[in-house]
């Protein structure tokens, strides 16, 4: 289900910000953000700190395998009725060619990653798989352009 | 010719010369000189006209490169600026990879890892090999990683957090991971972690309290061994 962001603007309590991926630096910035960010809206501690794992996992793409990109924070106080954290990745880089591969721990789009080169590629291949256990929907979209768009879902219990 | 009709003008071949001297002065962007040499003839002629449309010619010029000028110095000076700033982006991009995987040597041959923040797949494989380079270049004997800040972390993370503390004994040293919290405990159960071979201890002070039990010999020892050089000397 898509959702225009603006539908729902004066229905209810809608926030919306955007960070621009550049570096490592950016990364810590928007994680500790967003983490402080759901605290604010309620979530427990242990919500929120899963929500700053998640962001830190696709901001960490995106300084990876983007050419650049941002991550674009949501907060939606009206639908669903318990409001929910949305976080965008957006970013111009290759395609995710197979999303449920990439998605299995180890994996990247293309399947298994040689444990022999894990330590060189920066990262366990698990970044996705972490995406997936800890939010509670995640979508992926290519756009138009050539860039591509995953949404993580956060609701509010 | 019709041109025979045409009305003439004379010009002392030294004013024509003045002018081209001028022109040439101009080409080389001497605006002053090339003025000067403009304003030498005191006739009142039609070439006069001349001279003087040339010289408020070379004038406007002049005063049009000298302000392309002073914006090409300030281009160059915000470009100067723009580089420096970069320059200390990249700094502190460096810094911060660094500050993320903090590695102290507590003791002689003691390493110790504090972990605090949010841990993502791609930090947790940063710390893994800062952490096993680290020991191999100071020799290290033990390796205390330290996770009390650390509330909430995803599985595989964890599992890789084991997994680097097997790693650390395949490199001769031994690995205690120190401030587990009741929710990392869980996962860690959760997902069936083999724990075998790796030491766990409520926190960094335990960890060092047994790493000076462990070595308490070795110091009495080496105490000795001081006070007998003492003596000799």
């Amino acid at each position: 289900m898509l959702r225009e962001p603006s539908r729902n603007a004066e229905a209810g309590r809608l926030s919306t910000k955007s960070f621009p991926i550049r570096g490592r630096s950016d990364v810590v910035t928007v994680s500790s953000h967003a983490g402080r960010l759901a605290r604010e809206l309620g979530l427990d501690a242990r919500r929120a700190m899963e929500l700053a794992i998640v962001v830190s996992e696709l901001a960490s793409n995106i300084v990876k395998h983007g050419v650049r990109g941002e991550i674009v924070l949501t907060f939606d106080d009206h639908w669903p009725p318990q409001g929910e954290i949305t976080v965008e990745a957006h970013d111009v880089g290759p395609p995710i060619r197979d999303l449920a591969l990439a998605m299995i721990d180890g994996n990247d789009d293309q399947g298994p990653i040689d444990p022999a080169l894990i330590l060189r590629r920066g990262g366990l291949g698990t970044g996705l798989g972490a995406v997936a256990r800890l939010a509670d929907r995640v979508e992926y979209r290519d756009e138009e352009d050539g860039s591509k768009t995953i949404t993580a879902r956060f609701h509010r219990r | 010719m019709a041109q025979t009709d045409v009305p003439h003008v004379s010009v002392a071949s030294e004013r024509l010369q003045l002018v081209i001297e001028a022109l040439s002065y101009a080409s080389v962007d001497e605006f002053d000189s090339c003025l000067s040499l403009l304003q030498r003839s005191n006739e009142k002629d039609e070439f006069s006209e001349l001279e003087t449309a040339f010289s408020i010619f070379v004038r406007e010029l002049g005063e049009a490169k000298a302000e392309l000028n002073r914006a090409l110095t300030q281009q160059e000076a915000a470009n100067r600026e723009l580089e420096a700033k970069l320059e200390t982006i990249e700094m502190q991009q460096a810094a911060i990879r660094e500050l993320s995987t903090p590695i102290i040597e507590v003791w002689a041959g003691v390493l110790c890892l504090p972990v605090v923040g949010v841990v993502d797949s791609q930090r947790s494989a940063e710390m893994t090999e800062t952490l096993l380079e680290t020991i191999v270049a100071k020799q290290a004997r033990m390796a205390i990683v330290d996770i009390t800040g650390i509330d909430v972390m995803d599985t595989k993370t964890a599992d890789h957090f084991i997994k680097m503390a097997r790693a650390v004994r395949l490199l001769g040293a031994e690995c205690i991971v120190s401030g587990i919290n009741p929710g990392i405990a869980q996962t860690l159960t959760h997902i069936g972690v083999d724990l075998t071979g790796v030491r766990t201890l409520r926190s960094l002070r335990d960890a060092l309290q047994l790493y000076l039990r462990e070595t308490e010999q070795l110091v009495v020892q080496q105490k000795s061994h001081f006070a007998r050089r003492e003596s000799e000397i």
